[in-house]
């Protein structure tokens, strides 16, 4: 749909070409040719060189799969003005307000600032421009002014880069607010994830924590409902649930009944979590509602909650759950009890792999039982679970291999029809808006189905935010695309052996070997029908003698190593690997991780305190300390860390798992409510670190 | 036909009850999302420009504004920050708000007068409450809640002194009694978020709501399970609605898809007007009780439009 459509299509948005609709101006200034808008995309550097700016790791011109393991990102300036922004609005100069006005009416056309620095980012799209230049008030004014028009035209309002307002948190918090409340209205029509997406855009533009939003959605649609909770304290599942599951797993959710109650919480944390209310909230929607504003909000969110519980599920340490792709109730609950005991730490899990289940399961529980780390759970319970699970297993593993692969798209993307959303998948993932950047990059690839970049970033950014199965589809286009890409590869490698593919890992990394410029050579020129992993291992040896130089050789090595359960040589392969990218966060991760599975904590938590150093706000490392913390008994210290994991992102559920299971051995049955309640607020106040 | 602009986006116009000619407004600043605020009084000269009695200024935004039935001189302003505040025209703008009243945890997005008694007033907020007051009192008499969610608009029955009903996004409409401690009745009115109602001057019984997918319901709450008329035709949701106080079954709204329309419930093809001189969001609308026939509205332009019904806005 070509831009003027959108902007002329509308007959209540007046005459196109008048000055009081400055989208149609802007579109009539912009879209003249179309030839321009290409080559405009032409000047856009490609992938490889924007690594500049010297904001990535220090003197190294390394290809974007550093983009995760950028150097630590600076913090927001703290705010010292306070409230100096308003002060110059509560000054009511009215003359400056006019001239501010005038400005804003008359459209700017989209400057190229240059990227002089990466705060200043060219909005070099045909939109209401907001103007970047000037006094805070005015760039505020006209931001939200684009804001505003964005719902106009139906072209989805993108996030942009603003310089620094100088907003208290009195302002922050009205803005997101009443951005969200007015958002409802006029984009009624659009789903939910459309919303929070403009609003999020328009947040994160202003670098305003989105995470605590006030209101979420409205509760009780339906007058029925509203007298039945009325009436009743405890939400049963006599209601009609969309899935059993969803029922299920809304019911372990404690307090979440009483609309009342619920409300309450809520207005009481009020700039707290309130996507996690949303969210909540989206469950028990989805079980009372049949159909809400249209198909796709319960598929939307059934979806969602399905690739949440699975993931945390996957996230679980415990071998047996790496494959399980079907939610079930006692799963969870099951799993929950089972990380506590000899958990090991998400990223690890996420690109390492597990032991083979069938055989080393009954070793691992013996050796747990023998550490004594057992809690309340019985054995017998759990032995029984397992056989239940395993007869489960087969079955799914079937319908796990038809459904992998087979990426998924985001709804409704608000970067779609964007001039170069790679580059912007790029810095919001610089950033750390991973979830931001998962749908630009679709936005990307949507445009380009080969870009294999594209695919690539998309797959670590999936990765990064615990979603595995993303990960592997997008990685898989990826290859598709570019079938000779190493860090594809290699990606594909790790992500199998966490699926314990370990043929299909071998393969990978076996590729890895023979695509590599260096070591083709000493991979046998035709491929062997089946990889033994003594094979794949002695290559990658010798591969290492031949260019001892090589961190990502070490890599590998200490990612088989771990295959095959010889922690001390992965140990020292990674080291190796440390000594050459001293600054590679995730690879201090995964040094933690892997002395973590062979009961080192205490050297796991050096490891990771080292990935932190280098990476603050590195959610994954801060939730493994916590769980090598806890494997340590030491609770008390773990729950530190979770909450301060989650005050990150508290989107992170198997944290939040975790958390639970801390804080009931630790014995602080108090703070369960507030856990469930996920209420940041309250835990951040009882267990500062 | 004149036109006033006012230096922030338009939230609301009001007629004054007691001057024909007399016209309240309330401004925010940045579409009330962040900035401060203004009452503008108004004073709508016959074939002549529209002048400015008087402007009060607020730190933050004003979102609905009414006029006393009792004072000639009193408005009251519903403010973004919480409070609600109470200006005397007949005393300089040193001296004003006299009162700001600051209960409310959450904007306050409506106000409205009692016009059977006179004595107090209502104001809806987004903490989901809503709060009677009179004027002499700084507390509020009462306060209201049971909603879910925001409250957007509280509304007097223009019958009897009191009856109110609210509309808010968990979208209910409830009727209330002051006498009573709770709601005397939940209508759920549309299945998004209601962002106004207001009662029929003629008939008692007879409620208009308006909401967020764009339609208004016409409902006699003596048989709340079916509207007596559902009135489609707006594009964007409707952001407030008000019946005639000259005929029986006119009403007026203003909604997000920039038009003023005009509407009668009882006529085959409801829709009797449109008014599409907004170039933003038109997010207020009145009608004057004393002159038939005349129209206010207010928009996110910032323009604030009087006119006669059936001409053009527009128009010199």
């Amino acid at each position: 749909m070509a831009m003027r459509d959108l902007v002329t299509g509308a007959p209540s948005c007046g005459e196109p070409s008048s000055s009081s609709n400055p989208l149609g101006a802007l579109a009539n200034a912009l879209i003249g040719s179309s030839s321009k808008t290409q080559e405009r995309l032409k000047e856009i550097p490609t992938s490889v060189s924007t690594s500049s700016n010297g904001n990535f790791l220090a003197g190294v011109e390394e290809p974007l799969a550093t983009l995760p393991g950028s150097e630590f990102e600076h913090p927001l300036q703290p705010n010292i003005q306070g409230s100096q922004f308003l002060q110059g609005f509560r000054s009511a100069d009215q003359n400056r307000l006019a001239d501010a006005w005038d400005e804003i009416q008359r459209p700017q056309l989209p400057f190229a600032h240059g990227s002089q620095n990466m705060t200043n980012i060219p909005l070099e799209h045909a939109r209401l421009q907001p103007d970047l230049n000037g006094p805070p008030q005015q760039v505020l004014s006209s931001f939200l002014h684009s804001f505003v028009n964005s719902s106009h035209g139906g072209v989805p309002f993108r996030p942009a880069s603003l310089p620094l307002l100088g907003l208290s948190e009195g302002d922050k918090q009205c803005i997101r607010d009443r951005s969200s409340i007015m958002a409802r209205h006029f984009f009624a029509d659009k789903s939910e994830d459309f919303i929070n997406g403009q609003v999020n855009a328009l947040l994160s533009s202003l670098e305003i924590d989105s995470h605590a939003r006030a209101r979420g959605p409205v509760p009780g649609r339906y007058p029925e409902l509203e007298e039945y909770w009325n009436e009743s304290l405890a939400m049963k599942p006599a209601l009609h649930v969309a899935d059993g599951w969803i029922n299920e797993f809304s019911q372990n959710r404690v307090g979440h009944a009483d609309p009342n109650s619920w409300v309450q919480s809520f207005e009481q944390q009020h700039g707290a979590n309130g996507w996690a209310s949303e969210f909540e909230h989206e469950q028990s929607q989805l079980g009372m509602i049949g159909q809400m504003r249209g198909a796709n909000i319960p598929n939307l969110a059934a979806m969602e909650q399905t690739r949440m519980l699975a993931h945390t599920l996957a996230q679980n340490s415990d071998p047996k759950f790496q494959l399980s792709r079907g939610p079930q109730g006692w799963v969870n609950e099951f799993s929950a009890e089972r990380e506590q005991h000899g958990s090991v730490n998400n990223d690890w899990v996420n690109e390492f792999s597990k032991l083979n289940v069938n055989d080393d399961w009954a070793d691992e529980f013996g050796r747990q039982v023998a550490e004594g780390a057992f809690g309340e759970t019985s054995a017998d319970g759990w032995a029984e679970a397992y056989d239940e699970y395993m007869n489960e297993q087969a079955a799914l593993r079937q319908q796990s291999d038809a459904s992998r692969g087979v990426y998924v798209f985001s709804d409704l993307n608000p970067y779609v029809g964007h001039p170069n959303p790679l580059k912007e998948g790029q810095e919001l993932f610089r950033k750390g808006l991973l979830s931001e950047a998962v749908l630009a990059l679709e936005a990307e690839v949507l445009k380009n189905p080969e870009n294999a970049e594209g695919w690539r970033l998309l797959g670590i950014a999936h990765a990064e935010n615990d979603d595995d199965q993303q990960a592997i589809a997008a990685m898989m286009r990826a290859q598709e695309a570019d079938p000779a890409n190493l860090e594809v590869l290699l990606s594909l490698g790790v992500s199998h052996t966490n699926e314990l593919e370990q043929q299909a890992a071998l393969k990978y990394l076996y590729s890895w070997l023979r695509h590599h410029p260096k070591y083709g050579s000493i991979a046998p020129q035709d491929q062997p029908v089946s990889f033994y992993h003594a094979d794949v291992a002695r290559l990658f040896t010798d591969a290492s003698q031949m260019a001892p130089d090589d961190a990502d050789v070490h890599i590998v090595l200490g990612v088989l190593y771990n295959l095959s359960r010889e922690y001390d040589k992965a140990i020292e392969s990674f080291k190796t690997a440390l000594k050459l990218k001293p600054r590679d966060y995730s690879l201090w991760n995964k040094l933690g991780a892997t002395q973590a599975n062979s009961v080192q904590s205490a050297d796991a938590i050096l490891a990771y305190q080292q990935a932190l150093d280098i990476k603050p706000n590195y959610v994954r490392a801060w939730a493994n300390m916590g769980i090598s913390y806890a494997n340590q008994g030491m609770y008390e210290d773990s729950i530190r860390y979770y909450v301060r994991a989650l005050a990150m992102n508290p989107k992170a559920d198997n944290a939040w798992q975790y958390l639970r299971i801390s804080l009931s051995c630790a014995s602080r049955n108090d703070m369960l409510e507030a856990c469930d309640a996920r209420n940041l607020d309250v835990l951040q106040k009882e267990f500062p670190l | 036909m004149p036109v006033f602009k006012t230096p922030f986006n338009g939230y609301s116009v009001r007629f004054s009850p007691f001057y024909e000619s007399q016209l309240a407004v309330a401004t925010a600043q940045n579409f009330g999302i962040l900035g401060n605020g203004r009452v503008h009084i108004l004073q709508v000269n016959p074939n002549g420009p529209i002048s400015e009695l008087a402007a009060f200024d607020t730190a933050d935004g004003i979102y609905d504004v009414c006029w006393s039935e009792a004072h000639d001189s009193l408005v009251i302003a519903a403010s973004g920050d919480g409070s609600v505040k109470l200006y005397d025209l007949s005393l300089p703008p040193t001296n004003n708000p006299i009162r700001s009243f600051k209960e409310h945890t959450r904007e306050v997005h409506s106000v409205d007068y009692n016009m059977v008694r006179k004595d107090s007033f209502l104001s809806a907020s987004w903490d989901d409450t809503v709060k009677l007051w009179t004027v002499d009192r700084n507390a509020s008499v009462r306060t209201f809640k049971e909603h879910a969610y925001c409250v957007y608009s509280a509304a007097w029955n223009p019958r009897h002194a009191d009856i109110f009903a609210s509309a808010s996004g968990d979208c209910t409409t409830r009727i209330w009694d002051v006498r009573e401690p709770g709601s005397t009745m939940i209508l759920p009115a549309h299945e998004f978020e209601i962002l106004t109602c207001d009662w029929n001057k003629y008939d008692d019984c007879i409620i208009a709501t308006a909401s967020v997918d764009k339609s208004i319901k016409v409902w006699d709450v003596r048989n709340y399970r079916v509207p007596i008329a559902v009135l489609n035709g707006h594009g964007y949701a409707v952001r407030k609605v008000r019946f005639s106080p000259h005929r029986a079954s006119a009403m007026v709204s203003c909604s997000y898809d920039m038009t003023v329309c005009m509407w009668d419930y009882m006529v085959e093809d409801a829709l009797i007007g449109r008014y599409d001189h907004h170039t933003e969001f038109a997010v207020g609308v009145d009608m004057s009780v004393l002159v038939e026939g005349l129209l206010a509205s207010t928009g996110w332009d910032e323009l604030v439009y009087v006119w006669q019904h059936g001409m053009d806005p527009r128009a010199a």
